[in-house]
């Protein structure tokens, strides 16, 4: 099938590559050109814009990193939306707040364009390997037509409704993973404050009730004060903004959510935006005893 | 002084008719004609746009809803701008974001007006006692050229800094009085649930370093049960978000107002969002089951 692909970055490069190992064409932009080189390599034809994307593709998958970025590429100068034939299908796979998704949706509706929401989870780890968890918005018949290209990049997908639902249910998946890991975060400072070996208490903790993913993996970083990047701690706080935003509209409380929003700001105000959202740790090392 | 003001709802009216009392020639405009009567009949004259106010006064004075209304009547056809004299003054005095006041500013200045951001604080009852606290951003000059408008509607006038910075004291304000609501009413909720007498409670804790306007005005009406507003919950659920989406871009660590911003979107999911902010006094007692 003839594929695009915008946004090659930690996420979009190795599934953009997945997608032409299984045989697809992949026509590719990306904004800094030496993203570009990788994909080259691999096969991939590359464009001089994302209108010139949309128009060599059926299909077209975005993964960028704000809302604005999105917005950019499909409605923004020489963007996927001036290039898209009727009847050709955009996969923003992208991380963006439920009203935006469904505004995309509606805009590109008026021109026959489908939509999909279709951000992910599993990082770039999961997407090296395929096995990025899906959580789909939009129509069944358009998810359909995609079905067999989300095989190639995840392990699950679930369709959640209609378009923005994607996004709904992603924005939901950040706020049991970062408040997991805060969790995480908080019970390790308590042993060590304590006089506890931390990772005596990870292991302890990880074959009963509180035993999770997150313990495995963050509590592990932690415990092991490794703080390097896995997922970039200002993506989640990028996150937190569209979430606590949604909450404001609907008037909805979200006492944790917001608590731990509030960490997110400190761990940016340290400079650690950059760094694994294990650093949830080190900014309670900020306060208490040393 | 000749003064425009464009917005005529519950704050604006009462502050528009100040100006007049104070002795100013006033032309005014809202968005819904019958609006303007009650000042057309207390001496105003009446404009037929924002454009056309600007092009009859040397102070226009905008008192709105949030920040894409502000943006409308400054900048959007048949503006402000569009119809301003040389030398024109435009005091925006609705509660927005900092950086939305700063955008704005950058934009009139583009355009050679001078912006003033003037949010006040003080309820309804201070717009029209004119008593209002009035917290400004902008120019030395202009604010100097605002003053006497100023003087007509508030009592404690302060020129915090450059553009926006007006808002940023605002944003402050709704941090101290959200908490402080939020403060009143668990101390409330606590005295009820332990046993003692909170209007009791509130007057022994008047005599200390508890002492706050907010114990003594807020703290009577919650003991009144007087929950008519005053303050509406979802204008300060409104301040609270700008307070936190700031703390958000700055990355700063609010996290009382986080929690309070919380139960404000509580209020207003619940339906209480019509009434005064103190009613998070009923959803407290809802949580705590002393309803």
């Amino acid at each position: 099938m003839k594929l695009g692909f915008v946004g090659l970055g930690t996420m979009g490069r190795p599934m953009a590559t997945r997608l032409l190992r299984a045989g697809h064409e992949v026509a590719v932009w990306a904004r800094r050109p030496a993203a570009l080189a990788p994909l080259v390599e691999a096969g991939a034809s590359a464009c001089a814009s994302p209108a010139a994307v949309a128009r060599d593709a059926e299909i077209v998958f975005t993964i960028v990193t704000y809302g604005s970025d999105v917005e950019a590429v499909v409605f923004g100068d020489r963007g996927l939306a001036a290039g898209f034939a009727p009847g050709s299908v955009l996969v923003d796979m992208s991380t963006i707040a439920p009203g935006l998704a469904r505004d995309i949706a509606a805009r590109l509706a008026e021109r026959g364009v489908h939509m999909l929401d279709a951000p992910v989870s599993g990082g770039g780890v999961g997407a090296e390997a395929g096995t990025l968890a899906i959580m789909a918005g939009g129509d069944a018949a358009v998810l359909e037509r995609v079905r067999p290209l989300f095989a190639v990049l995840g392990k699950t997908l679930v369709h959640v409704g209609g378009n923005g639902a994607g996004q709904v249910a992603k924005a939901c998946n950040q706020m049991v993973m970062v408040a997991a890991i805060e969790a995480v975060a908080e019970a390790m400072r308590l042993a060590a404050a304590a006089g506890v070996d931390p990772e005596k208490v990870r292991q302890a903790l990880a074959g009963g009730s509180a035993g999770s993913r997150v313990l495995e993996v963050f509590g592990e970083r932690m415990t092991r004060r490794d703080f390097a990047a896995g997922v970039e701690a200002r993506l989640h706080h990028k996150d937190f903004g569209i979430v606590l935003q949604e909450a404001h509209a609907m008037g909805l409380p979200l006492p944790a959510t917001a608590a731990v929003g509030q960490q997110l700001n400190a761990l940016m105000a340290q400079g650690w935006g950059g760094c694994d959202t294990a650093s949830l740790l080190r900014v309670l090392e900020r306060g208490g005893p040393d | 002084m000749k003064i425009g003001f464009l917005g005529l709802g519950i704050m604006g009216r009462p502050m528009a008719l100040n100006l007049l009392k104070g002795g100013h020639e006033l032309v005014v405009w809202a968005r819904r004609a019958e609006s303007m009567a009650p000042l057309a009949d207390a001496g105003a004259q009446t404009g037929s746009s924002p454009a056309d106010v600007a092009g009859r006064v040397d102070v226009v004075i905008s008192m709105v809803a949030d920040a894409p209304d502000v943006a409308e009547v400054m900048l959007g056809d048949n503006g402000v701008a569009a119809g301003a004299r040389p030398g024109l003054v435009a005091v925006d005095m609705s509660t927005i974001a900092p950086a939305a006041a700063q955008d704005i500013a950058v934009r009139m200045r583009e355009k050679g007006i001078d912006f003033v951001d003037a949010p006040v604080s003080g309820g309804e009852v201070g717009a029209i006692a004119g008593t209002l606290s009035i917290m400004a951003g902008g120019s030395a000059e202009a604010f100097a050229r605002a003053k006497p408008a100023f003087d007509c509607m508030g009592r404690n006038v302060v020129h915090v800094g450059d553009a926006g910075a007006g808002q940023v004291a605002k944003a402050c304000n709704q941090i101290v009085t959200g908490m402080g609501v939020m403060a009143v009413a668990e101390a409330l909720c606590f005295a009820q649930k332990a046993g003692a007498d909170p209007a009791k409670v509130r007057e022994a804790l008047l005599g200390g370093f508890a002492n706050s306007k907010i114990l003594e005005n807020h703290g009577q009406r919650m003991l009144d049960r007087n929950f008519k507003p005053g303050f509406k919950s979802w204008m300060h659920q409104k301040d609270l978000n700008i307070v936190m989406q700031s703390a958000h871009a700055l990355g700063l660590m609010l996290p009382g107002a986080a929690a309070t911003a919380q139960m404000f979107n509580a209020m207003v999911g619940s339906g209480l969002g019509e009434e005064d902010s103190i009613a998070v006094l009923k959803l407290l007692e809802k949580l705590s089951g002393q309803q």
